[in-house]
């Protein structure tokens, strides 16, 4: 038989006034399995404790029931109190007579008559507790980061100094992401290669660092604390060991027309190429579907169509026949900052978006995008740092630049606002203003979103001492008329119809997630919303968490961002992983499911509902070794207690503790006539 | 089913509600003293997706009149997916079982967010008026003698 | 009828498999048969009696037949529905089994073709034929069986949409045309929703009052394979054992949604039940559910996932407050 205490708590006149607490303890004790039922002013405070912990040691409790607030009130209050007399704290239970009975009738007697049941109710339930242990996991103390540009260069540095090993993925030759690319940042003008390259060297130099570029993550299994990560290193067809970086090879490649993507398409390099001068690490790859030797040999040549790479190269580090390698990893915590491309208005649309063909981009060549207006005014890009026209080299001296570019369009298929074109295209005219003194710069805006710190101000600067023209208006149309760009458009304040001629135009395109995001999201069974970024835990309380525990988030992975954003959220991230290595074992609450191995018979309908692939398979084999059969099983460490395997499975193989069926049975059947 | 004093009907009606969302709900429509029927009572669990058609079943069995399902609104489950796979789960339950004569008034399946105090009120009171109305369910309660 | 005794001779003499699982010639109409020797293969039919389906011989929970060695299986469509059933829920693998396909042109109503199980009084069962349906005649012991008329064909082949099974690993028979179209079911289910909730309480506690709780509908469904039933669950106990009005209502309720966008619509629950009690009609009826709301139908592509385990962002919610 079971002992059970019965606690009724008046709090104060909260409870009293409507529910009678002693007939509530008095009818509770005639339950058969409850040695001991009392009511008291007030159970939560140290008194109170004190008659719960006093009745635990005197009447040998084995189950407690407090009848009082709300569980999420006091539900751990009294289960500490409960631990403290060496009860397991999963053996308390509390039943909910303020806010679901007193607080809500009038009626004493039938308010009293409610509380009883439910007390009933849950004593029932307690007589099926079960003691529970708190779950404890090893943890690796080895970090992952997907992705190196300014945000997993910043998460990774953090990490690293705290004193943890991390691992950084980078799919690119080189690390540095967008953010070496742009000429100079807002709201400070700084130079961004100034600023961002010595954070660079600084990740490569880092001791605690383990850089793997020109990568990608290739499967991931386990769980938090424990995963197994599987990276593919790309062939770079250069022993990365024997390469000094010395550039040799790269002079003597005959193909020297490759579009380069690192300048946008703006420039060239060559089949064997560093991305860009100040590229870390410094060591070239050869892209094989420009090097004539690669295109030879799938052309099925047996002799090699060119080696002047190989033949330059004094340190014998060229290596064309190469291959992919795998890397295995025991990560404990995996940072995703991935960041985004721009929304690549003129090419093949993927599906949902319709594009702007409106806009020419893509067949007007004085056209470009923002990226490409970047290298433009970069001083390291193709030109040197002169704004000059693509089509032939002159000087633009009108030039319309267009915000929200598949930003803010639901008609286009993107209803988000990017969030940092208003600040960058500010930026575009102060910068072509600096360097064509006498050109004059046009914006055309839906809005002007300027919220950050110094950016109004920024804004302000660079139509008031820049001389930018600001049109509220949408353009309609851009055409070709000889060498002159007609832009056709409505100013939206004054009503108007605008056209005007333009020597080059430059389009705000919009901030979209990386492609392949969604793949990367399901290695990493993380969630992600309908435009692809990753979907945080919580929109306010937990923003760089994913719902996957141990998989955190950094940057534009997530939704659009600036600079300074994602790298405030690269910091948070690295401070969530620290916090979680700080700790040899990770704690959870022990309400997690278990199954039935004797009983399961592997349908599998617990794996297709589980919000968190908690469910393994397991093989279940006889003595001689001979499979008897595959059975699910869950991880502890990745259940998070939710329960919907549960009610799923429909020979109930599967048992969420704390809510047991026995549990729930038993609560139901006590709500009687 | 029980009666008062009076000889009234006074439906019962049990109430599975998820933890995250409608008890919290509830617990705001008592902080806020929202005054309602007493005659619901509520069965804690951690999720709608832990709750099984069979939890209603035998709710009517041991002898209520009504049966309230509510959790988290769409996309504000808890644990990301529980709601949506209670939501196929419930359809399905709620349709055969009004196929087999089950009166689907005596169901109330409900969205009730942790912020929602007064509309978790009016799912109380409508149901109990609902189910008042229909009167005891007792042709359920005398399955049990038929052998 | 040759090609299938030679395939099947060909499979066992080749040793690809070690049992043919078939029909063959029984002395009440037809029956199983698990052909082992090629000598016997001559043994093996197919016509429009045979509405047994086999595939529930599959379930690892019959794994007695493993003995045999590899399974080669006779399959109508509706019966490959449940192989997919089964791969899909990973109770074998594809490889594990050899499908025979046989091109239908519709099965008897399990009445008229092999009578009902149990009773053999020519009645319909212990109950005599509940839910308005016509008592069973003359069962069919030749190969001059009933012709196939709107009136004798099973209800499941109206909705019939596989009689090819295109999971098969070899079809055989020339493709016949297709059965007459019989409305019994669909009436009946239309019928039932056009009742109060209170007529179809009494309609379905007239059916489910012959209930004795034997379980025949669970161990004839190959779709049923757990290792030990939820009925048979005693800590807790969900579902009660003896037969009352109220256990037999929560275990057919239970049932058939435990068969929901799972059901092959084989008809064998129905066939199994000594009682006669209609119990298509639940598996139709959530079956007709499924296609409305979640646009799934029983299939035999176990590629596809299944209904139930999954879900839409914008599934219908009209019934949620």
């Amino acid at each position: 038989m079971a002992r059970i205490g019965v606690f009724v708590c008046h709090c104060g006149e909260n409870i009293g006034r409507t529910v009678d607490c002693a007939r509530v303890a008095n009818e509770l004790r005639d339950l058969p399995g409850v040695a001991h039922s009392v009511d008291y002013k007030y159970m939560c405070s140290d008194p109170g404790q004190s008659i719960v912990k006093q009745a635990i040691r005197e009447k040998n409790l084995d189950g407690v029931i407090v009848a009082a607030c709300s569980p999420h009130m006091h539900e751990k209050t009294f289960r500490r109190a409960v631990a403290s007399e060496g009860l397991n704290p999963f053996l308390a239970e509390m039943a909910n007579i303020r806010e679901h009975c007193s607080w809500i009738h009038e009626d004493r007697e039938k308010a009293t008559d409610k509380a009883i049941e439910v007390c009933r109710s849950i004593v029932e339930k307690v007589k099926h507790n079960v003691p529970l242990e708190t779950i404890r996991i090893p943890v690796t103390k080895r970090a992952l980061v997907i992705g190196a540009g300014i945000a997993g260069i910043q998460a990774a540095l953090d990490i690293a100094d705290g004193g943890v090993e991390v691992v950084v993925v980078e799919k690119d030759p080189s690390i540095g992401g967008h953010m070496s690319q742009l000429s100079e940042t807002f709201p400070t003008l700084d130079c961004s290669q100034c600023i961002l390259t010595p954070r660079m060297v600084e990740l490569y130099q880092h001791p605690n660092v383990k850089l793997i570029t020109y990568a990608e993550v290739e499967e991931v299994s386990g769980y938090i604390g424990n995963f197994k990560v599987k990276i593919r290193q790309k062939a770079r067809s250069v022993d990365a060991d024997k390469c000094n970086g010395c550039g040799a090879c790269a002079k003597a490649c005959p193909n020297k027309k490759v579009p380069s993507e690192f300048d946008t398409g703006l420039g060239t390099r060559t089949a064997i190429y560093v991305p860009f001068p100040q590229a870390v690490p410094n060591i070239p790859v050869i892209d094989r579907a420009a090097c004539a030797l690669f295109r030879g040999r799938a052309k099925g040549l047996k002799k090699e169509a060119c080696a002047k790479c190989r033949e330059a190269c004094s340190r014998e580090a060229i290596d064309y026949d190469q291959q992919d390698t795998f890397i295995m990893q025991d990560i404990g915590a995996i940072v995703v900052a991935t960041g985004y491309q721009l929304y690549s208005i003129g090419k093949d649309q993927p599906a949902g978006l319709t594009g702007y063909g409106e806009y020419g981009y893509g067949t007007i060549p004085d056209v470009i995008d923002g990226m490409q207006f970047e290298r433009l005014a970069s001083a390291s890009g193709p030109t040197g740092g002169r704004i000059v026209r693509p089509s032939d080299g002159k000087e633009p001296k009108r030039i319309v630049f267009l915000q929200c570019i598949g930003s803010r369009d639901p008609a286009k298929g993107i209803e988000y606002c990017s969030k940092i074109c208003c600040m960058y295209v500010a930026k575009h005219t102060m910068l072509y203003k600096h360097k064509v003194h006498d050109g004059q710069a046009t914006v055309f805006y839906m809005d002007i979103r300027a919220a950050g710190k110094g950016y109004e101000e920024f804004t302000r600067r660079a139509i008031e001492e820049d001389g930018a023209r600001y049109i509220r208006g949408r353009v309609s149309r851009l055409y070709r008329d000889g060498e002159v760009i007609k832009v056709q458009a409505f100013d939206t304040l004054s009503g108007e119809p605008i056209l005007m001629d333009a020597d080059m135009v430059v389009l705000a395109t919009a901030m979209r997630p990386q492609p392949g995001i969604q793949l990367l999201a399901q290695t990493l069974s993380a969630s992600y919303d309908q435009h692809g970024f990753f979907n945080e835990a919580h929109p306010k309380l937990r923003p760089v968490e994913t719902n996957t525990a141990g998989i955190f988030l950094a940057g534009a992975c997530q939704s659009p961002r600036d600079i300074p954003d994602s790298v405030a959220m690269a910091s948070a991230t690295a401070a969530k992983v620290l916090g979680m290595f700080s700790k040899d074992q990770l704690e959870r609450e022990p309400t997690v499911a278990r199954v039935d191995v004797s009983l399961c018979a592997g349908c599998f309908h617990c794996e297709r509902v589980c919000p968190y692939g908690a469910i393994t398979h397991l093989e279940i084999r006889d003595r001689k070794g001979n499979l008897v059969k595959v059975v699910a099983d869950v991880n502890p460490g990745v259940c998070q207690g939710c329960g919907t395997c549960q009610a799923t499975c429909p020979s109930k193989s599967v048992e969420l503790s704390g809510f047991t069926d026995e549990q729930i049975y038993a609560a139901i059947n006590a709500l009687v006539l | 089913m029980a009666e008062t004093s009076n000889g009234a009907f006074e439906p019962k009606v049990t109430a599975f509600v998820c933890n995250w969302c409608t008890y919290t709900g509830a617990d705001l429509a008592g902080t806020s003293r929202l005054q309602m029927s007493p005659n619901v009572r509520i069965i804690r669990l951690p999720c709608t997706g832990r709750i099984d058609p069979l939890f209603i079943v035998k709710a009517f069995e041991r002898g209520a009149d009504g049966v309230i399902v509510s959790g988290c609104h769409p996309a504000d489950c808890h644990y990301t997916s529980g709601n949506y796979h209670a939501r196929r789960r419930f359809a399905l339950f709620l349709e055969l079982a009004g196929f087999m004569g089950i009166d689907p008034k005596r169901i109330t399946f409900s969205w009730v967010s942790a912020s929602e105090g007064g509309k978790w009120r009016d799912v109380v009171n409508d149901t109990v008026t609902r189910v008042r109305e229909l009167g005891p369910f007792t042709a359920y309660r005398e399955l049990a003698g038929k052998p | 009828m040759q090609e299938l005794r030679d395939l099947a001779r060909k499979l066992l003499s080749d040793g690809a498999v070690g049992v043919v699982i078939g029909y063959e010639e029984g002395p009440h109409g037809v029956r199983p048969a698990f052909i082992t020797d090629g000598a016997d293969a001559d043994k093996l039919i197919f016509d429009r009696r045979c509405v047994q389906n086999l595939a529930t011989y599959l379930a690892p929970r019959r794994n007695h037949l493993g003995k045999l060695g590899k399974k080669a299986l006779v399959v109508k469509g509706c019966d490959a529905r449940a192989v997919a059933g089964l791969i899909r829920e990973t109770q074998i693998k594809r490889e594990d089994v050899v499908i025979i396909g046989v091109r239908c042109g519709g099965v008897l109503r399990s009445d008229l073709a092999i009578g009902n199980g149990g009773s053999g009084n020519g009645e319909g069962g212990i109950g005599g034929g509940g839910a308005g349906r016509p008592a069973a005649g003359a069962v069919a012991t030749g190969a001059a069986a009933v012709a196939l008329t709107p009136e004798t064909v099973a209800d499941r082949c109206a909705e019939c949409d596989i009689r090819e099974p295109h999971l098969a690993d070899h079809l055989v028979g020339e493709l016949p045309p297709a059965p007459p179209v019989s409305k019994r079911r669909e009436e009946l289910i239309a019928k039932i929703e056009a009742m109060t909730p209170g007529e179809r309480w009494d309609f379905w506690q007239q059916e489910l009052e012959r209930c004795v709780l034997c379980h025949a509908c669970r161990e004839v469904c190959p779709m049923c394979f757990c290792e030990r039933c939820v009925a048979d669950k005693t800590v807790p106990q969900w579902l009660e054992s003896s037969p009352t009005g109220r256990a037999n209502f929560a275990w057919h309720l239970t049932r058939a949604l435990h068969q929901a966008g799972r059901c092959c619509d084989c008809g064998e629950c129905e066939r199994a039940c000594p009682a006669d009690i209609p119990l298509g009609l639940l598996n139709r009826k959530l079956a007709q559910v499924v296609e409305e709301r979640y646009e799934f139908r029983a299939t035999d592509d176990p590629e596809i996932p299944a209904p139930v385990g999954s879900y839409k962002l914008n599934d219908t919610q009209e019934f949620i407050l």
